[in-house]
């Protein structure tokens, strides 16, 4: 058994036989939540190796292509889907995780969202103003900070203008940028180096205080020794082509598993169904479907210029949908207009004058499940059912961006719902956005925001893990992803979840 | 002996049979360029219903073949995962042959897709689009989604409606003095510490230049 070099980064081209360490904490996942614990325990003095089982992207191997840079940072070239309601989903297979490749929002949820999750799982001391200090610590890090005017660009500043003259409260989104040059490219990787992502952030951050990262690392399968986690096994895999060789054992005081609300229940379930007294590992899978609207205005919006999400509008978390502003590579967001033939490239020559803004919405009565699949795979076997109820505030959501869009001055929108025009040229004709009444089906929506699985409950029979990410039914065994939410946030998920992954270091670390 | 009922079924089962394979396997034109995932017939179907989806000329010029859209698709076919490879290889295969059971307007509408006139295609990609069967919806959408993207990787096209990339010039940060090259050891890492720029800041402006693989060739 070797204890390793601390303070290292480990990569593909370096593994040349099977090898064992041991390490106090061992932690499953570079992403937004197991970066935050691993640089949080290595800062207090604990041995950690960090695990992922994707490779670190360098700027020279960004795609600008949005299919094909999918292809390379996504699990399944990142077109995942759920049965039951068709729903696309992403899960990136990199080091930093999602946050490589996702617009940097950070939204500190309102206080209801977190009196719903007390209200609902029975749990204590998960108010916000528990959760303050630990967003504090996040944002100081991360140089968290308002998207600046200057980088916004034409399509994120007509938002704003749009709410002012409806009176709808809006700001410029929250992010973990310093730097930003409005390049729009956050979706395929920030070439300008300016998002901080996990992988340019806690990491090297980690790195420095000591830790131990081994990428493209597959963790196979938890350890147990009768009631406690001791460690966790598994295989070296190639990048992209996924070929596994090498097996590493690293053994463990504790085990964190930050794999993501889908990877983390399959490997508790391929692990012997561990933590799963409640039977709740796998279930409760929630989504936010999003939504998006095409504006296009008279005069040239240069839609290429601009933060990717550089505003929103929380005044209808209430209501149940968020708006926001949203780019994506061209080719990924053209897929958006309808028809085909010359009528569609009429619509493409519009590109230049349009804005595209979208609505996430909360949806606690649509449900689904995870399940894995068969060999040595992390990826799930997702079903999921878009409820009625829940379909139908997407139209109001729609609704409101149709009056946004109006009054900053579009001419046209292009709402893209199955069922209604699929142009409207004035509020009168988005009317029926608000008043029809839509099946699931109507909508093509999409979600990468994923949350529930191993939910947090105060009460052992019905959630796997207490409001410190501690399993209820296993010693040393830690769950910090987005999978505990014993709810969805209501808005963007990554800034929750690496705060309450924070509070979750402190414990362990304590603990230890 | 076989009596003349069952020689006749034999011939007429021998000739459905010879139908169908040549309906499937005949009859295309060779790949004139060697692929990296789609058959010759793929390709030619791809090349069928990437310019049936996007017509040459108009606002934004190029056709569907033009902009490359079926060696786009080769090479992301070739880059997904071996089961969604095949997936979309089913989603081509189906649509090329769909015409049997929603066949096109006019004659020979049963044609396979590739060899319909572009008014047939037209008529059967506007029937699946308007269709009120959500999966009949949902193919067209994954079809037109793959040729799309295939379109949108044109330069050509990225310039014409003013997406193309800019230019931007990477800072060194703390994080490329640890990882290489993907597949490459540690010890590639061409950066230290004296190389280390902190990202500007400087919002992109207008003018500046494109990322040269959005670029106009230079002569």
């Amino acid at each position: 058994m070797s204890r390793g070099v601390e303070g290292e980064v480990r990569v593909f081209a370096e593994y040349e036989r099977d090898f064992t360490e041991e390490a106090d904490v061992v932690v499953v996942g570079s992403g937004p939540c197991g970066a935050v614990v691993a640089h949080e325990l290595t800062a207090k003095g604990k041995r950690v190796v960090l695990l992922e089982e994707g490779p670190p992207f360098t700027p020279q191997e960004f795609e600008l292509d949005g299919a094909l840079s999918m292809s390379r940072t996504m699990r399944e070239a990142g077109l995942r889907t759920t049965r039951g309601t068709i729903i696309p989903t992403m899960q990136a297979i990199a080091l930093g995780g999602g946050s490589l490749v996702n617009s940097a929002i950070c939204v500190r949820p309102p206080d209801f969202v977190f009196e719903g999750w007390e209200e609902h799982c029975e749990i204590e001391g998960t108010r916000r103003s528990d959760l303050d200090p630990h967003f504090d610590a996040v944002e100081a890090f991360l140089g968290i900070a308002p998207t600046p005017d200057d980088v916004q660009g034409q399509r994120n500043l007509l938002f704003r203008d749009g709410c002012n003259a409806l009176g709808i409260e809006s700001e410029p989104i929250a992010r973990n940028v310093r730097g930003c040059r409005g390049s729009g490219e956050c979706f395929t990787g920030c070439r300008a180096r300016a998002k901080q992502s996990m992988d340019i952030s806690y990491v090297p951050a980690a790195i420095k205080a000591g830790a131990r990262v081994l990428t493209s690392v597959q963790v196979q399968e938890v350890l147990t020794d009768g009631r406690r986690a001791t460690g966790v096994r598994g295989q070296v895999v190639e990048p992209f082509s996924g070929r596994r060789s090498h097996r590493f054992r690293i053994d463990a005081k504790a085990v964190v598993l930050a794999a993501g609300c889908m990877a983390t229940p399959i490997l508790l379930q391929k692990s012997g169904n561990l933590a799963n007294g409640s039977g709740q590992v796998g279930r409760n899978l929630q989504f936010h479907p999003g939504l998006a609207v095409l504006g296009v205005f008279p005069d040239e919006v240069d839609p290429g210029f601009g933060a990717t999400q550089g505003y929103q509008s929380l005044a209808f978390l209430r209501e149940g949908y968020k708006l926001e502003t949203l780019w994506a590579p061209a080719g990924i967001l053209a897929v958006r207009f309808p028809g085909f033939g010359h009528d569609l490239k009429k619509r493409f020559a519009e590109v230049p004058y349009a804005a595209n803004w979208d609505a996430i919405a909360t949806c606690h009565r649509s449900l689904g499940t995870v399940r894995p699949r068969r060999g040595a795979s992390l990826d799930p076997i997702l079903t999921w059912h878009f409820d009625a109820e829940d379909a139908q505030v997407l139209g109001g959501a729609l609704y409101q961006i149709a009056r946004i869009f109006f009054a900053a001055g579009a001419t046209t929108i292009l709402p893209g719902v199955h069922g209604v025009a699929d142009e409207m040229r004035s509020l009168e004709e988005a009317d029926v956005l608000r008043t029809r009444r839509f099946a699931p089906s109507d909508f093509v929506t999409a979600s990468n925001h994923a949350f529930c699985t191993t939910r947090m409950h105060g009460d052992p029979a019905k959630g796997v893990v207490d409001p410190l990410g501690r399993a209820h039914d296993m010693d040393g065994l830690f769950l910090v992803d987005t999978g505990i939410f014993p709810r969805c946030t209501s808005v963007n998920p990554m800034f929750t979840g690496m705060a309450l992954a924070h509070r979750s270091a402190e414990a362990l670390a304590d603990q230890l | 002996m076989p009596s003349a009922w069952g020689l006749v079924a034999g011939l007429l089962t021998a000739s459905l049979l010879g139908w169908a394979v040549w309906r499937v396997f005949g009859g295309y034109p060779q790949a004139k360029e060697p692929s990296l995932a789609l058959t010759a017939r793929e390709l030619a179907f791809l090349v069928a219903v990437a310019d049936a989806t996007y017509p040459e000329g108009g606002p934004v010029p190029p056709s569907g073949t033009q902009a490359g859209i079926p060696a786009w698709a080769d090479r992301y076919v070739a880059s997904v995962p071996r089961t969604v490879g095949i997936l979309m290889r089913l989603l081509f295969f189906l649509m090329e042959h769909a015409t049997l059971f929603f066949a096109a307007p006019g004659r020979g509408g049963r044609r396979r897709f590739s060899s319909l006139s572009s008014e047939q295609q037209g008529a059967v990609l506007e029937d699946w689009r308007t269709s009120s069967w959500f999966p009949r919806r949902l193919v067209f959408s994954s079809l037109r989604a793959i040729l799309t993207m295939g379109f949108f990787s044109d330069p050509v096209v990225l310039r014409a409606l003013h997406l193309a990339a800019k230019q931007i010039e990477s800072p060194v940060v703390e994080a490329d003095l640890l990882y290489p090259a993907i597949g490459a050891h540690r010890s590639t890492i061409a950066y230290g510490p004296e190389d280390l720029v902190a990202p500007s800041g400087i919002p992109l402006a207008a003018d500046a230049p494109l990322h040269p693989d959005h670029a106009e060739p230079t002569q």
